[in-house]
Order: C-alpha cells, then structure tokens, then sequence
C-alpha cells in the first residue's frame, strides 16, 4: 500500500500537547537513572532568523543505552523510569529545551559501537514533512566513529555535536545544540 | 524486524511550494544525508497511550462530557491505521487539533476575530484499536483565511499527528473535506504531484456507516511507512 502523504503542523499545535513533555526524566510514579542534562538551543532558519512555534520531539536510549521498544534485546533491562521521548516548542525568540538523561552507548546491529546520541525531529509551518537529525555527546568528536556520523559530510560533522556548556546547577550538566534548517552553518538533515 | 524505506516523494507534497515563503526560508540548502538505520532509529516510544492520556471513545462535539453541543454540524470520522502491507497498527495515539465551526482555534497564534466556542476545544488524543480503527465525533470545522503569506483561505480540514510503532513511523498531517470549492485553491492541498496523492488528503464521506444518526460520516485509512521485511537471497 502507498504511504500517506505528510502536511505540515501549522501554527496551530496545541501548547497542551507540548508543555510538560520537555522533561523526559519522570515516567509514570518513577524517576530516571543517570546524568540528568539539559539541552537548551535555538531553532533558526534562512538569515539566521528565528523560528517560532516550531515542535521538536526527541528519541534515544536510557543512560545504560536500552531503549524501551520490543526490538531492542534488553529491553527488559530498560529504566522504568525513563520516557525516552519527549517534546517541546519554541518561543518567539526562537528557543526550545530538554531535560533528559545522557544517553548511554549500545552496540548496533552489526556490533558497531553507537556514540551516545539522541534523535531529533522538527516540524514547523513552512516544512510540509518532518526534518530528521541527530544529536551526539561526545569529548572529542573528531574521534568518534559512528556508523551514522560516518555518513555526514566531514566538514559538517562538528554541528551534530552538542555543545558543553559551562555553567550547571543541580548536577545537571547543560549542553547547547542549535538547529539551523537554512543557512550559514546549516544543520546537516538525514534523507527520511 | 519492519522494512523502512524513505518516503518515495511522488507519494508526498512538495517540499517547496510557490506563494508559501516560510517553505523556501526553512528547508535546507543542502540534500539530505543517506544513513543506515540501526535500533535506534527503528525503534520508537512505548507506553504513551496512559502517558498522553489518548482514549478509545473522543467526543470533540462536546467541551465537557455532559456539556453541551458546540455550535456546528456534527460529524462522525472514522478510519484503519495500518502499514504498508495493510497490517492493523494497533495502540496508535492519534492527536488531532482543528478550528471551531467558525474557523477559530483556540490558540494564541490565531488573531482573525472569529469568536470562539465556549463548548468546543477543537483537540483530543486517542488510541487504535485491534484492527487499527478509530472513531471520533466532533463538529466540522470552518475555513479560516491565512492573514500572513499574502492571503489565502484555508479550506475546512482535521488535523491528525500520529505516534506509530516506531521513530521512522511518526506521522503529521492534514485532512480536508470532500467537495469544498476553497480544496481547489489551498496551497498546501495543491502541493501534490498528482491526483491519486491529493485524494489521500481528503476525507471519502461515508453515507451507510457508524456513528450517530445525527451526524455525517467521513472515513479516512492511513498508511504509516514500513512493511515486513523479506528474507534476504543468499
């Protein structure tokens, strides 16, 4: 059968279906394992100019790297306390956040390490389908091999980084990715 | 184990679209980056049904549920959640979101005047069943005009955002009404390469099937990517 076509979200998302899924750190009754971190970046399109109210949903494993999905063979190892998606929009000026655990590394199919990353797609009025990228953690990205990041052009993998920042509070460490759709520095988007 | 493929773009809308600026500003320069999948991107979230608080049973119609009727005509829409093979997805959730019977969301980034309906919130969650349906009342929607983007009226259309099986299955879209003369000049429902596509994105009105006798009847199946995969040849 032929797949559905895709339309854009609009404006019109509802702030209730967003707002408190930021937090990806309390599932159910139960908190997450692991380092809690932040995300804090800006969504900016052609001119480095701001977009507002786009939506931004995130996937990635627990900090020991199962992801909660049948698929995954430890599944049952998965941290109870972990959502592992959440969700959330930016602000006039452009701004969005999470607050999740650093994702831990697995072993991928062929027993390639992952670096720890996590997914991230945008929608937003002007994109008549979601974009999909990629969010990595890494202490030197120019070591890191990854069969993923491998496929990025070498000159753009650095922007698939996220940024350690300095400041943090609550031994939760803060990191910085920006998305930039168009434009100078562009973020680098996978074929969906 | 499924089998993604990208999206075939002749089943999809164009990505740039004349008069619709936003859609030039916003899509990269660069072409997208071919990538292997591995766990990561086939799996997705589980357990979000009680999470989202999605239901098997949505009344739109209504603001409260012994509230009274919002102003509007009431309709019944129905339809399958399934793969590319046709197989059911079950415990789908399904969000959807659309304007009052006047055209007015409840939203700040709406400022046309039309007032809003104290008993309709135009947005509801809810789960697929075992062979993929789903059923919701609600209240047709109006057409709105777009007041950036040099003018255009946005015909009537439902919203839908589904949280399929896996991160390669979410899916975002917009459905419209059959018949409506605004259909033939939406820039967005036009954005399609050909007949077969735009059809996709309108409701089939269903004049013999379930819902309330007071109601309209409007079906719309959807076809999230992925299929089972077929043994490789060795």
């Amino acid at each position: 059968m032929i797949t559905s076509p895709y339309c854009t979200i609009g404006p019109y998302f509802p702030y209730s279906f967003v707002d408190g899924l930021e937090d990806l750190t309390k599932f159910g009754e139960q908190s997450a394992r692991g380092q809690r971190i932040e995300i804090r970046g800006r969504v900016l399109q052609e001119g480095n100019l701001p977009t507002r109210n786009s939506i931004l949903e995130i996937w990635q494993p627990d900090a020991n790297g199962v992801f909660r999905h049948s698929l995954d063979p430890r599944c049952r190892e998965a941290d109870p306390g972990f959502r592992g998606w959440g969700r959330s929009r930016t602000d006039a000026q452009g701004n969005y956040w999470f607050r999740t655990v650093m994702p831990g590394a697995y072993a991928a199919e062929d027993g390639r390490p992952r670096c720890p990353h996590i997914n991230l797609m945008i929608l937003a009025i002007g994109l008549t389908r979601r974009m999909v990228t990629t969010i990595f953690f890494a202490d030197n990205p120019e070591q890191v091999s990854d069969p993923v990041l491998d496929c990025v052009p070498m000159e753009a993998r650095n922007r698939l980084f996220a940024t350690k920042q300095s400041g943090q509070a609550d031994d939760c460490l803060s990191y910085r990715f920006d998305v930039i759709l168009r434009g100078e520095n562009e973020t680098p988007f996978f074929l969906d | 184990m499924a089998d993604y493929q990208p999206y075939d773009d002749k089943t999809q809308l164009a990505r740039k679209i004349d008069r619709y600026p936003l859609s030039f500003t916003r899509n990269p320069s660069a072409p997208l980056i071919a990538r292997p999948l591995t766990l990561s991107e086939r799996t997705g979230p589980t357990g979000l049904i009680s999470e989202l608080g999605a239901v098997d049973k949505l009344d739109l119609s209504r603001a409260s549920a012994d509230g009274p009727r919002a102003v509007g005509q009431l309709i019944s829409v129905f339809g399958r959640v399934m793969d590319e093979d046709g197989s059911p997805i079950q415990n789908a959730v399904i969000e959807l979101w659309q304007a009052n019977s006047g055209g007015r969301y409840i939203h700040e980034m709406d400022r046309t005047d039309t007032p809003i309906d104290p008993n309709f919130t135009g947005e509801g969650r809810l789960v697929t069943g075992p062979d993929g349906q789903y059923q919701f009342y609600s209240v047709k929607p109006g057409a709105y005009p777009v007041l950036e983007s040099g003018w255009w009226w946005r015909p009537p259309h439902i919203h839908f955002s589904i949280l399929g099986p896996s991160w390669m299955t979410r899916y975002v879209t917009q459905i419209f009404f059959p018949g409506e003369p605004l259909n033939e000049t939406d820039l967005l429902l036009n954005a399609v390469p050909d007949r077969d596509v735009r059809e996709r994105l309108i409701f089939e009105f269903d004049s013999t099937s379930m819902g309330a006798v007071n109601s309209i009847s409007f079906k719309r199946d959807f076809v999230l990517r992925g299929r089972r995969q077929t043994p490789a040849l060795h």
